[in-house]
């Protein structure tokens, strides 16, 4: 139930009715004051005033000042008469609400309507921003073009004068030598006066007729300046050679830093497969076929292993890798027989190669990676180094949780290491 | 001294495009003219040369002369001004000079090499430097051949691999340290990376380096002058800045190096007017225009006290793509400075002017 505002106080003239309304200590915002031609409210939750108005007034051009505790209305009526009274008296229940909500839809929809009118005004604003800048965008533009043009015609211009330069300097010396060569015929002439030649006088005539054409007599004077410059030029150089030696380049192409990885690789590759094929040619030639093949001598060198021909299993192991050194097991195999035969460097060497092939750590490998850290980390403990041993033995665990012997090793290799730090 | 920036920086104006009717492999201004000469192979197998005039804003045809091998290369550099003899070499190995007036039959000819003359210069001519007028051509036979034009059939220095090394190609040569009647060296570049210095006053290997990438072009700023600079192109976009004045024993030649793009870098041209500035063209159809600016010192001791060389720094004052081919020539013109040609292997050749080249 709101609070109703009843202390009021107002005054009117023949065009305006002024109402003041006391809020003391109340929050007041232009919110809550709510005026439409004949309804006015005023809305400060819990408080609450309204007044039905005795007539319409002007809703637009009418104020509220709000200060001081008091909201001072100014409302402008809209027909000029004196009013009774503020409000309408006989008001009904119905008839208020009536009103209320004409009210309530006038005030939408000139909400509305301002809305649409500031969105258009708006989009017009923009529309002219977008031009303007657009047309200043294009005047740049044209300037730079502009300037372009004007140093293109200058310099076209600058370029036909020279032109015209070297035309007209080019004319004078032909005239120029024109001249000369005039006064060197008259001097062959003069001679030939002494010496009657048959033979010189058709050159003679052949050399003026070509005096005609313009090139001619270039000929002519150059063949005069040639005989001159011969004197002054040095002799042709001795002929000699110069031997070459070129930086080392396998391909025919040209060299390009970005390639040199990839012809790296290439040559490697091409190395190592020379590597094998050389390899097998020159010792293999009396074994049997099946002997040449890699499975069959890994076969063979277990069979000798579990009859405990070690020799003959590392033999049979040393063959198979050179025809194939890519398979781990060969060398897992072997790094076993080392073992047996206290060969303890080259049972870590061995197993240390094929954890190298066996990387990928995958369900198949697990198997031959546990054997591969189980046999390097003994090597290792039977070299005294037990700490590196206890590493290798702790992977083959990480890999396989459940093997009661590894960890039993482990254990003992431990004690083994406490101990030994103990004494020391 | 700091490179211009903005509106002040050199432009570079296309002012004349001309589409040709063949594959064009170099060309060359002619000297003391605004004619260009446009070399190279026309699709039936025949190798071309074209001289154009620069009339207005295009390129007039003057004459077209066909010769039997598709011609690779050209240079002016060894004839006097009088005659402008051109000298060319072709795919078949021949070495032939011409004289344009003329040009049925060469003026001098040789069967130089095996294989394609990939490069030619020229020294002693055209009223630049002294000494006998000499050309020196790299083949893809891996020999560089140095020819007098007075002596017929056999070079006066020839620089060939050792008996039974496997040769690569030699993929450009050039001309310096021609300042007096005596002194000359031919710099060689190959398709290893190879850099070789030959010096022919005393005919043997004076310097040699490798750059890690095919050398596609080498050039001395000037060829008549103490050996200055030196600027050595290569594949993967690399130049290479040697400073020449000073050779240390075991590291030879001070340089600074740039990586301009991604593409092989096919030529570059000092420009004859100014000796520290160098275009450099690309093979994404761009053109780089290069300063290089010199150190405070150009020498310096090193731990032993032998002198080595300090190379400088190179900046980038313009660059502008043109085609989506390689620009495989460029030629500055020698009479008007900017002015500069180039040829694409989109079979157009492009006049280009270079402004605002004196505030740099």
């Amino acid at each position: 139930m709101p609070v109703w505002l009843r202390e009021y106080s107002w005054r009117q003239s023949p065009s305006a009715v002024y109402l003041s309304l006391p809020v003391r200590g109340l929050r007041v915002t232009p919110n809550s004051i709510f005026c439409t031609e004949q309804y006015l409210k005023v809305s400060i939750p819990p408080f609450l005033f309204e007044a039905i108005l005795y007539a319409p007034i002007d809703d637009t051009n009418s104020t509220a000042k709000i200060g001081n505790g008091i909201i001072f209305f100014t409302l402008y009526k809209k027909e000029a008469a004196m009013w009774d009274s503020l409000t309408l008296e006989n008001a009904t229940k119905e008839k208020l609400q009536c009103l209320r909500e004409n009210a309530v839809l006038k005030a939408h929809e000139r909400a509305k309507e301002e809305t649409e009118a500031k969105k258009v005004t708006k989009q017009e604003h923009k529309k002219y921003a977008l031009e303007a800048t657009m047309k200043l965008e294009e005047a740049e533009r044209k300037r730079i073009e502009d300037l372009k043009e004007k140093e293109r015609l200058k310099v076209t211009k600058e370029l036909e004068l020279w032109k015209k330069q070297q035309q007209d300097a080019e004319k004078q010396r032909r005239a120029q030598k024109e001249v000369e060569l005039h006064q060197q015929v008259e001097q062959l002439k003069e001679k030939k006066k002494e010496k009657i030649d048959k033979t010189r006088i058709p050159s003679e005539v052949t050399s003026k007729t070509r005096l005609k054409t313009t090139r001619g007599c270039h000929g002519f004077h150059s063949i005069f300046s040639e005989n001159l410059k011969e004197e002054q030029l040095p002799a042709p150089r001795s002929a000699a050679t110069i031997k070459v030696n070129f930086t080392s380049r396998v391909f025919p192409t040209a060299l390009r830093e970005s390639r040199v990885a990839e012809e790296e690789e290439w040559l490697h590759k091409q190395a190592e497969a020379r590597r094998t094929i050389s390899a097998d040619l020159s010792e293999l030639e009396d074994l049997k076929e099946e002997e040449k093949n890699p499975d069959w001598l890994k076969d063979k060198g277990n069979k000798m292993f579990a009859t405990g021909d070690y020799l003959g299993a590392v033999n049979a192991y040393n063959l198979a890798v050179q025809l194939n050194n890519k398979l781990p097991l060969l060398y897992l195999n072997r790094a076993a027989c080392h073992l047996k035969l206290r060969n303890l460097h080259k049972a870590i060497e061995d197993s240390s190669k094929a954890l190298e092939l066996l990387r990928s750590p995958v369900p198949d490998n697990e198997n031959a990676r546990v054997k591969a850290y189980v046999r390097r980390g003994t090597a290792f403990c039977q070299l005294e180094l037990y700490v590196e041993g206890l590493q290798d033995y702790e992977a083959a665990l990480k890999i396989d949780p459940k093997n009661k012997i590894i960890e039993e090793d482990a254990e003992k290799i431990r004690h083994l290491i406490q101990g030994t730090t103990q004494d020391s | 001294m700091s490179v211009p920036s903005g509106p002040e920086r050199p432009q570079v104006v296309a002012h004349v495009q001309q589409a040709l009717p063949f594959t064009l492999f170099d060309c060359k201004w002619v000297p003391r003219s605004a004619r260009l000469l446009c070399l190279g192979s026309a699709a039936r197998g025949t190798g071309l040369i074209h001289l154009y005039e620069l009339r207005g804003g295009r390129l007039a045809l003057l004459s077209e002369i066909e010769k039997t091998k598709p011609i690779k290369c050209g240079t002016f550099g060894a004839t006097s001004l009088q005659q402008r003899y051109l000298a060319t070499g072709d795919f078949g190995g021949n070495l032939n000079i011409w004289n344009l007036e003329a040009p049925e039959i060469p003026v001098y000819s040789v069967k130089g090499h095996k294989e394609i003359i990939n490069s030619i210069d020229g020294v002693g001519g055209l009223g630049i430097g002294e000494g006998a007028p000499e050309i020196v051509t790299g083949s893809r036979d891996g020999t560089v051949k140095v020819w007098d034009p007075r002596q017929k059939d056999t070079p006066v220095a020839n620089m060939e691999p050792v008996q039974g090394e496997s040769k690569r190609d030699c993929w450009t040569v050039a001309f310096g340290n021609a300042y007096n009647q005596e002194e000359r060296v031919v710099c060689a570049g190959y398709d290893n990376g190879d850099i070789k210095l030959f010096d022919l006053k005393t005919m043997s290997l004076r310097w040699e380096t490798n750059i890690k990438n095919g050398v596609c072009s080498v050039e001395f700023d000037r060829k008549d002058v103490n050996m200055n600079k030196l600027v050595a192109t290569s594949l993967e976009g690399k130049f290479h800045v040697f400073d020449m004045r000073t050779q240390h024993p075991t590291k030879g030649f001070a340089s600074v190096s740039e990586k301009a793009q991604k593409s092989t870098i096919w030529q570059v041209r000092h420009l004859p007017q100014n000796r520290d500035i160098f275009m450099t063209s690309g093979g994404a159809g761009s053109l780089h225009l290069w300063k290089y600016e010199y150190p405070a010192q150009r020498s310096k001791k090193d731990s032993e006290g032998a002198e080595m060389g300090v190379a400088g720094s190179v900046s980038l004052l313009q660059n502008v793509t043109l085609s989506t081919q390689p620009i495989s020539s460029l030629d500055w013109s020698p009479d008007k400075k900017g002015l500069c040609v180039c040829g694409a292997f989109d079979q157009t050749v492009r006049v280009l002017i270079v402004t605002k080249l004196n505030k740099v």
